[in-house]
């Protein structure tokens, strides 16, 4: 079975590949494909806030959108090594739920890993979240790693 | 898979980084998009005020400096393919912190001024329709709609973006049509065209209507954020943003002669929302009631667009230069769900409203005219920037080249230059008092600056200030 790992450069995404790892038997998957969507015509096409950050000259910095993909990528295939499967990157570019979706047919994906989005007013009312697109449409079942709850400060209080 | 069970297993797909999504075509209609809407609905009386009848020869000329200039960006992209836009050339050009800081921030400053501008021709447009509300809730409500949706990324659609351009485009065939159906009829006065009716000099009253027709064109600086996801960015940039800036111009030459022979030009003057006036002469066999509605629909459509895109530029800008660590940290932070830099954004609409409702006031106390001193801070702003961008291009001349590096015509680059700095220094002779507006917004951007410094960031460890710190700490858990 292939997997598709979608990130979208947030902390969630990556929690969502490591778990993957923490119940998944690597023997079973026959491959990885990590995957990262650009949106160019978004305010920021892209926003890695998983890789170490990257000091930028004035002028040059947060130029290449393309480069954060690539460090986020890079980042959440980190999660995989050693685990067994052959993990591939890719970079695509377009709306996120859409290039989610073609990636996982173009593989024959069995499975595709996301976070999930948020549980916000936006995202009931309006649209909806990218992870509620591709839980409609994928070709395949569709796994979506919820946040932990926050820790209340209150419990540690008590406690 | 005992075999590929090794950390060296991980192997690229063969297609990693060849995955772009912008069509030449799409980049082309981005780009009329972009310009299209930018000026000509807003500022056409104020061009015909300046010039007279023959005001076309002003959209003529600012058209061709502001075509120039885009080559000399389309040779740029070709070279450094990445967002980052003017600050970047600059400062690979210069090497220069201090200048490239300032750059961006009269690049964002001029951002501001741009849109607040729009909103004020959006509220005149809109007045057309429905006079209920004052124009200063109206563009103040226009920004911040734009904004939400702006947050949520309804922008996002490519699809979107072409319907609203070929809206733009529609309303301006309109008015084309009308012009060709009242040479038909026979009623032209060609002689119009001829006319610089102002008195004094008459190549200061053209380059004056340059000023402002130059304001019309800007907007397609706006594309270079889109050039790393451009499919062939080397052969399909050059093309769609200079084809699309000369088709643009081409539009406007074409509609400023039609506004020219079918209203008098005092008319044109004299009007918030001049291309109204062309369809309110009643020259087309349609009811102009239901032709004037249609027509103000249009034109708030067109507006919208261009505001649109400067919305979705000034946060990225903010974004960039948060990065870089030269404006706080907190300009970078992203909302969790929908990936928008949502401080940004709320950072661009307060902007945006005190200089609306400063300019209001101003108005209201018996001040000049709120758009065309905005349109005119715009100007004096962009024309130093591409002044300077068609002089980092020629500097980086034998820099970062390959064969396939797009090359712009180096004798029409001079010209481009000698043009931009030429109304630069009319508009400033002008209008002095629109050096102290760029001064004002300049000096946003400034405090932003000391702000940055005085916190004292840069000796954070990298990381640090990813704003969320939940999200930190997730990580290293």
């Amino acid at each position: 079975m292939h997997v598709v790992v979608a990130t979208d450069g947030s902390p969630q995404s990556l929690a969502a590949a490591r778990h993957l790892t923490s119940f998944a038997d690597p023997a079973k998957i026959t491959g990885i494909s990590v995957v990262a969507v650009l949106r160019p015509l978004a305010s920021v096409a892209f926003a890695d806030e998983i890789s170490e950050a990257e000091h930028h000259e004035v002028g040059e910095g947060a130029g290449s959108f393309r480069e954060a993909a690539q460090r986020a990528v890079d980042a959440v295939a980190a999660v995989f090594d050693g685990w067994g499967p052959e993990v591939g990157k890719q970079i695509r570019s377009g709306s996120p739920a859409a290039e989610i979706i073609e990636a996982a047919t173009e593989h024959d994906a069995g499975l595709i890993v996301m976070a999930a989005g948020g549980r916000g007013l936006s995202d009931v009312i309006l649209l909806g979240s990218t992870a509620q697109r591709v839980q409609h449409y994928a070709p395949c079942p569709v796994l979506v790693v919820r946040p932990a709850p926050r820790p209340r400060r209150a419990t540690r209080h008590e406690a | 898979m005992a075999e590929t069970s090794t950390g060296a297993s991980t192997v690229d797909d063969e297609d990693t980084g060849l995955r772009r999504s912008i069509t030449g075509g799409q980049l082309f209609f981005y780009t009329l998009g972009d310009v299209l809407g930018s000026g000509i609905y807003v500022l056409i009386g104020l061009v015909a005020a300046a010039v007279g009848g023959a005001f076309w020869i002003a959209f003529a000329l600012g058209v061709t400096v502001a075509a120039i200039t885009g080559a000399a960006y389309a040779e740029l992209v070709t070279k450094y393919p990445q967002a980052a836009g003017a600050s970047l050339y600059i400062k690979k050009a210069f090497g220069s912190t201090a200048l490239t800081f300032l750059v961006t921030v009269s690049f964002l400053s001029a951002s501001f001024a741009a849109t607040g501008s729009l909103a004020t021709g959006f509220a005149s447009y809109f007045a057309t329709l429905w006079d209920g509300p004052p124009a200063l809730l109206v563009s103040l409500v226009f920004v911040l709609a734009l904004v939400v949706v702006n947050f949520i990324g309804i922008t996002e659609s490519v699809v979107m973006n072409m319907l609203m351009t070929f809206v733009e485009v529609a309303g301006l065939l309109v008015i084309m049509v009308i012009g060709i159906w009242f040479i038909a009829q026979g009623d032209a006065d060609f002689g119009v065209l001829a006319d610089i009716s102002v008195s004094g000099n008459p190549a200061l009253a053209v380059l004056a209507g340059i000023a402002f027709s130059f304001f019309a064109m800007t907007g397609f600086e706006n594309t270079a954020n889109v050039a790393e996801e451009t499919i062939e960015p080397h052969r399909n940039f050059p093309r769609s943003l200079v084809g699309g800036m000369v088709v643009a111009g081409l539009v406007y030459v074409l509609v400023s002669m039609a506004a020219a022979l079918t209203v008098p030009t005092d008319q044109l003057a004299d009007s918030d929302a001049a291309l109204l006036e062309v369809v309110k002469q009643g020259i087309l066999p349609f009811s102009t009631d239901v032709m004037t509605t249609l027509f103000s629909v249009i034109a708030l459509i067109a507006i919208t667009n261009t505001t649109l895109v400067t919305i979705v530029t000034q946060p990225r800008i903010l974004y960039g230069m948060a990065k870089e660590d030269v404006v706080p940290g907190v300009f970078a932070r992203i909302h969790a769900t929908r990936r928008s830099p949502w401080v940004g954004l709320l950072f661009s609409a307060a902007v945006v409203a005190a200089l609306l409702i400063a300019g209001s006031i101003v108005v209201s106390a018996g001040g000049i005219d709120l758009v065309n001193t905005l349109a005119l801070v715009t100007v004096v702003l962009l024309l130093a920037i591409y002044a300077l961008v068609i002089v980092a291009c020629l500097k980086l001349r034998g820099q970062d080249e390959d064969g396939r590096t797009y090359r712009a015509n180096t004798p029409l680059l001079m010209v481009g230059l000698i043009g931009n700095l030429a109304i630069l220094g009319f508009a400033v002779y002008d209008d002095p008092s629109s050096l102290v507006w760029c001064a004002g917004l300049i000096a946003v951007g400034v405090v932003l600056f000391l702000v940055e410094y005085a916190a004292g960031s840069r000796n954070r460890p990298p990381g640090a200030r990813r704003g969320d710190p939940e999200a930190v700490s997730r990580r290293d858990a």
